[in-house]
């Protein structure tokens, strides 16, 4: 019952940040000074009409509270607006950069949290020994290490080893595997330089995690029974730790999100964060503020997904 | 589990290595860096100069720029006549002409395209401008257009736009909605779209119906470049081979590339300075908050002589651009105009010191005369560098300048408002002067909500209006030469803006894959950017030897690197089953 | 401060902030750091910056006259290391005290009061807590004129919301605590209680907060100075790699123009982090 009521404040909540969102983003982005039309059409002929029929066009001619209306309707519909630089619907032009995105954030995580977890371990279970040093130590610069400036620093020290830019050659075969082979030579450096950022945070956290887990008498308990140690980490402390580590990767998805922005940028990987980076320039204000709602909408859901995943999964946890 | 996806991912890898990444036999292509985004392939909608650019390869225009001289020349049409009262003209279209798909080219896919044009709004979206004074478009034959206009037009020679095929587009229902993307596109230029990923590529084939006959090799690729730096790179890696828009210090870094060839052509496009003249609406209303001694053109004349152009050009531009005079850029040389000797203004402080203390606008105890705002945009990289040069340049005359670096969308607002003293702008100038010169004429300026104007320089003098009424109406082009350069002369006189200099088009290519390019003009000419398509049409392959390629080994190293992973993970992997074994 | 130095537990068995070498070697990096950002500006020749007066070739690499070679303008890059040290610093300093101020007041406020406004400002925080705080910073600095102070602005704004959860529930903590009670009920109004109980109990982690805060908002001023949105006007490290990548270092293989200021960043990011830790191991008890 209790946990009934809950789950449903939980789920209202992460409504009203929903909507927080929208109108963040419809404010934002609406009440700024300077005519995007003129932004548009400038360096070319243009006459007066022409303008006025792209205002038109972008509903740019109503006044503010009809737009916001007319904005507040359509996104219900899942309908983010025009792009003023592709004259396409902007939900069309996220949808079609999410692949690229999902790929990259998808396989820099995995390797992240595979890597970063197991590093944390054994770090954490041989504290203050030359590999805990080595590791934290590690991990603490390269948590200080721009993303952006590690990317370009990987692509001048490798030289012509990999691709300097993109997904995929233009003149790759088009069967599967050497598709496959292509995006995955491309993926390496970019992939390379998430990991490397978001690794480290994760080390971190399963490392602090973990030593808050080795204090706890069933620890003791469990040694003195005269189970090995190796088991002991393994079958008791570790899967215990594991738990909230995982659910602050989720929570901590907003980090990944930046972590695209700029590595899609430095190598011209044509996801999301590149789009946000080319609606940057302009600014194509329509297409920032879908983004902003839609990846601000995706951290909402993970965090609530992450909060309801760890009530789930610990029972101890009071909090859902 | 992570060992298995290591495994899979090096497993891949090694069969990389198995399998020959470049194929010999392959079709030879094109690939060419672009930086700017492709707004539409909907030649009534695109606005963009590069997807505008990828629409001349797959669009005739009517007439055509030729690729040595840039004279008019043919087109789909190869004959045109003006009546004797200069409203009618009567364009024919030849016979043999085809699509790509390999329907004949009439006239009546002219008119229709016109006719479009005249009877849609939407339609009108890019290329409005060249048809508000047509009276009507007919085909009476499949040969012959008739285009009637209101008013005689000197540049019924110069419409840039796309012809498309009617067959095709009479079964568009809404041109706003129709993304033309039904891959082949039907054309009639050298090239075909065949396919076109946003944000990844554009691909085209070499039209096999071309009239002129098809382009030397087979495909053409544009490969989409979110910076000119990494488009340079990707260069010199043998990525792509053809880029263009360089700034002068990466031109500078090919000067010692093997395989790579620069070419420093003149531009089309020049930058200048505005000064705010005291702007007003098309009515009259002054606009905009600039500093009121700008409205004396004694003041705007002594700041334009504190200002070093040479120094802009050596410091700025690195050397690759030519000293700003008037608004048509040297590469049109006919139109071009340079100031003689007694129109001269050098670079002379104290001249400019001494001009305005005669203006009223002595130094004042801190040596200061007046300040003034200068906008430009952040992220460009001349108006980074050049703010730096005009703040110490006009300190030195006692003007203190307040900087603001800006986003394309905050400058646009600061010039179509006029909240500006001093601002960076620059236009990009066609073969016929008409659209650069007509930007400056009172009937540019914004209407009294301030929108609708398409000028920046809120340039308005009678002079100058009834010179531009007179060349729009003289059909002699040595007479129309001269007015068009008294028209510059006066511009240059008056002071609205300061033309800082022409920059240079700075390209280069894989000289071992692509041997030779077709330049517009013949002499110091651009590849891309052209006013046509000959640079791409008229590449020549450098034979059929092997092109660089440095993918091989390159794959093969990372196929290692993901091999030496796996064998780590496997070897973890077995010691920690190991392990478990002992334990259970 | 003294005693502060010497209080709690470090490795070892040792006490104190001073038993935490690496918070200590953290604290003489950025007094080091501290320094360079206050001599610079008063020791290099205002010539040497400025692009219209400088005579040296542009892209040198690093030689005897310029030891860390030259950028596209001529100009030394280590002078321009140097001098971006104080923008850098500033705007990290600033921006931190900014999140934590917002971040303090928010916290104690809806710990102390309670009722609809603590439950609105939550929500508030909560809400702030998992947006993407770079999204948003750019989306800031997009709207805003450029400059100094929009990108302080924009770093502030969207990364108090940690600090608040964290006095929050320190507030909460100390207020249930007896002592606090027992002031409550012997006619201690508001402002009793939060300055003389809450107050004191919250202010080192702030320091703590702060600290870390500072490490974050240095790498987002260079990030957004990357991305174009900083203020062009001015020299940081951020914006030196900006214009490194503006003007194609990475092509041209000028590693002397690249590496200087990242390594600048990651130095002083990885201080601020130590220090910061150390400081959180000395003022929260171990268990």
């Amino acid at each position: 019952m209790r946990l009934g009521v809950r789950l449903w404040g939980r789920l209202g909540g992460a409504a009203l940040s929903l909507v927080m969102v929208a109108v963040l983003g419809f404010f934002l982005f609406r009440v700024v000074p300077g005519d995007p039309v003129v932004s548009m059409t400038r360096g070319r002929p243009t006459t007066a009409a022409m303008q006025a029929e792209l205002r038109t066009q972008f509903g740019l001619d109503r006044p503010l509270h009809e737009q916001f209306w007319n904005y507040l309707t359509s996104l219900l519909r899942g309908d983010l607006g025009t792009s003023f630089t592709f004259r396409r619907p902007v939900s069309e032009v996220i949808l079609e950069r999410l692949g690229p995105t999902l790929l990259l954030v998808g396989t820099s995580t995995v390797i992240a949290v595979g890597l970063g977890l197991w590093l944390g371990v054994r770090a954490a279970w041989r504290r203050d020994s030359a590999f805990d040093r080595a590791a934290t130590g590690v991990s603490l610069t390269l948590w200080a290490v721009p993303t952006f400036w590690l990317g370009m620093l990987l692509m001048m020290a490798t030289g012509d080893l990999f691709p300097s830019r993109g997904m995929r050659d233009t003149d790759t075969a088009p069967d599967f595997v050497s598709q496959a082979l292509d995006v995955g030579h491309h993926l390496v450096l970019p992939s390379l330089t998430l990991v490397a950022v978001v690794c480290a945070e994760y080390m971190l956290v399963m490392r602090s995690s973990l030593l808050e887990e080795m204090h706890a008498p069933y620890l003791t308990t469990a040694r003195a029974k005269g189970l090995r140690d190796d088991l002991v980490r393994r079958r008791h402390a570790v899967p215990n730790a594991v738990l909230p580590a995982i659910t602050l990767v989720f929570l901590r998805f907003g980090l990944v999100v930046a972590g695209a922005i700029t590595t899609e940028t430095v190598f011209s990987w044509p996801g999301l964060g590149l789009l946000f980076y080319d609606a940057l320039t302009g600014p194509d204000y329509f297409l920032l503020q879908g983004l902003l709602v839609v990846t601000a909408g995706a951290v909402v859901v993970m965090n609530l997904l992450a909060e309801l995943l760890y009530g789930v999964l610990d029972p101890r946890v009071k909090v859902v | 589990m992570r060992v298995k996806l290591c495994a899979l991912l090096a497993i891949a890898m090694t069969l990389g290595m198995a399998t020959p990444s470049a194929t010999a036999q392959g079709p030879v292509i094109l690939k060419v860096a672009i930086v700017q985004q492709i707004d539409s392939m909907n030649p009534f909608l695109a606005v963009f100069q590069s997807s505008t650019e990828i629409n001349r390869l797959m669009y005739d225009y009517l007439t055509a720029y030729a690729a040595d001289d840039q004279r008019v020349t043919e087109g789909l049409a190869n004959r045109w006549e003006p009546s004797p009262d200069k409203l009618t003209w009567t364009f024919t279209v030849p016979e043999g002409k085809k699509w790509s798909d390999g329907q004949l080219v009439t006239a009546h896919d002219v008119a229709f395209t016109y006719n479009l044009m005249l009877n849609d709004e939407v339609a009108r979206t890019a290329n409005g401008s060249f048809v508000t004074n047509f009276a009507s478009v007919a085909a009476p034959d499949d040969r012959t257009v008739v285009i009637r206009t209101k008013a005689p037009q000197v540049t019924m020679l110069a419409l840039d736009i796309p012809i498309v095929p009617r067959h095709v587009w009479e079964k568009v229902p809404s041109i706003k909605d129709y993304a033309n993307d039904r891959m082949p596109v039907v054309g009639s230029g050298p090239f075909v779209l065949t396919d076109h990923v946003a944000g990844q590529f554009i691909k085209l084939k070499a039209n096999k119906n071309y009239w002129r006959g098809p382009a030397k090799y087979d495909e053409l690729h544009f490969v989409y470049f979110q910076n000119s730096d990494a488009a340079v790179q990707a260069l010199t890696k043998g990525e792509i081979d053809l880029v263009n828009r360089m700034a002068p210090a990466q031109f500078d870094s090919l000067g010692d590339k093997p395989g790579v060839t620069r070419n420093k052509a003149q531009g089309r496009r020049f930058v200048e300075l505005l000064i705010n003249p005291g702007a007003q609406t098309r009515t009259g209303e002054p606009i905009g908050d600039g500093h009121a001694a700008l409205k004396d053109v004694r003041v705007r004349r002594a700041l334009a002589q504190a200002i070093d152009l040479d120094a802009l050009v050596q410091r700025v531009s690195l050397g690759y651009a030519e000293k700003g005079a008037g608004l048509v850029p040297p590469v049109f040389g006919k139109w071009h105009w340079q100031p003689g000797e007694q129109e001269l203004r050098k670079f002379d402080p104290a001249a400019a010191n001494a001009a305005l203390d005669a203006a009223g606008h002595p130094r004042k105890a801190d040596g200061t005369r007046f300040g003034l705002r200068l906008v430009g945009r952040a992220g460009r990289a001349y108006d980074e560098q050049a703010s730096e040069y005009l703040k110490r340049q006009l300190g030195d005359i006692g003007i203190p300048l307040d900087v603001r670096l800006v986003s394309d969308n905050q400058l646009n607002e600061a010039t179509t408002v006029a909240t500006y003293d001093l601002a960076f702008s620059g236009w990009a100038t066609n073969v016929d002067p008409d659209f650069v010169l007509g930007l400056h004429t009172c009937a540019q300026r914004p209407g009294a909500d301030g929108k609708g104007g398409t000028s920046d320089a809120y340039f308005c003098d009678a002079t100058y209006d009834q010179l531009y009424a007179r060349q729009l109406s003289e059909f002699d082009e040595g007479k129309r030469v001269e007015i068009v350069k008294q028209m510059q002369a006066r511009f240059y006189d008056q002071v609205p803006a300061v033309v800082l200099a022409y920059e240079n088009a700075l390209e280069a290519y894989r000289s071992d894959r692509f041997a030779r390019f077709t330049t517009q003009p013949a002499q110091g000419g651009v590849i891309m950017a052209q006013n046509g398509m000959w640079g791409y049409y008229g590449a020549e392959p450098a034979g059929r030897a092997a092109p660089p390629s440095s993918r091989g080994p390159a794959l093969a190293i990372g196929g290692l690197v993901l091999l030496a992973l796996v064998v780590v993970g496997v070897v973890v992997a077995r010691r920690r089953k190991a392990t478990a074994g002992e334990r259970e | 401060m003294s005693g502060f130095l010497t209080r709690g537990t470090g490795r070892g068995g040792k006490t104190g902030f001073l038993a935490h070498r690496a918070g200590v070697a953290g604290a003489a990096v950025l007094a080091v750091a501290a320094l360079v950002a206050v001599i610079a500006p008063l020791l290099i020749p205002a010539d040497a910056l400025d692009v219209t007066r400088v005579t040296a070739a542009p892209w040198q690499s690093p030689g005897a006259d310029h030891w860390l070679g030259t950028d596209h303008t001529g100009r030394s890059v280590a002078l321009l290391v140097a001098q971006g040290a104080g923008t850098s610093l500033f705007v990290g300093l600033t921006a931190a005290v900014l999140a934590v101020g917002i971040g303090t007041l928010v916290g104690i406020v809806s710990g102390h009061f309670g009722g609809l406004l603590a439950g609105a400002l939550l929500r508030v925080t909560d809400f702030f807590l998992v947006l993407p705080a770079l999204v948003l910073a750019i989306a800031l600095s997009t709207v805003l004129p450029r400059g100094l102070g929009t990108i302080v602005l924009a770093i502030g704004l969207t990364s108090w919301p940690s600090t608040a959860r964290m006095v929050r529930a320190q507030t909460l903590t100390i207020e249930a605590r007896p002592f606090v009670e027992r002031a409550r009920a012997l006619g201690g109004g508001h402002g009793h209680v939060i300055g003389r109980h809450v107050l004191p109990s919250v202010v080192p982690l702030v320091l703590v907060n702060a600290t870390l805060a500072v490490a974050s908002a240095i790498v987002a001023e260079s990030t957004l100075a990357f991305l174009g949105l900083g203020d062009p006007t001015r020299i940081s490290w951020g914006a030196m790699l900006h214009q490194a990548q503006l003007h194609g270092a990475v092509p041209q293989r000028a590693w002397w123009f690249l590496l200087p200021p990242g390594v600048a960043i990651v130095v002083v990011v990885l201080a601020f982090t130590l220090v910061g830790r150390a400081l959180e191991a000395v003022v929260t008890p171990k268990r």
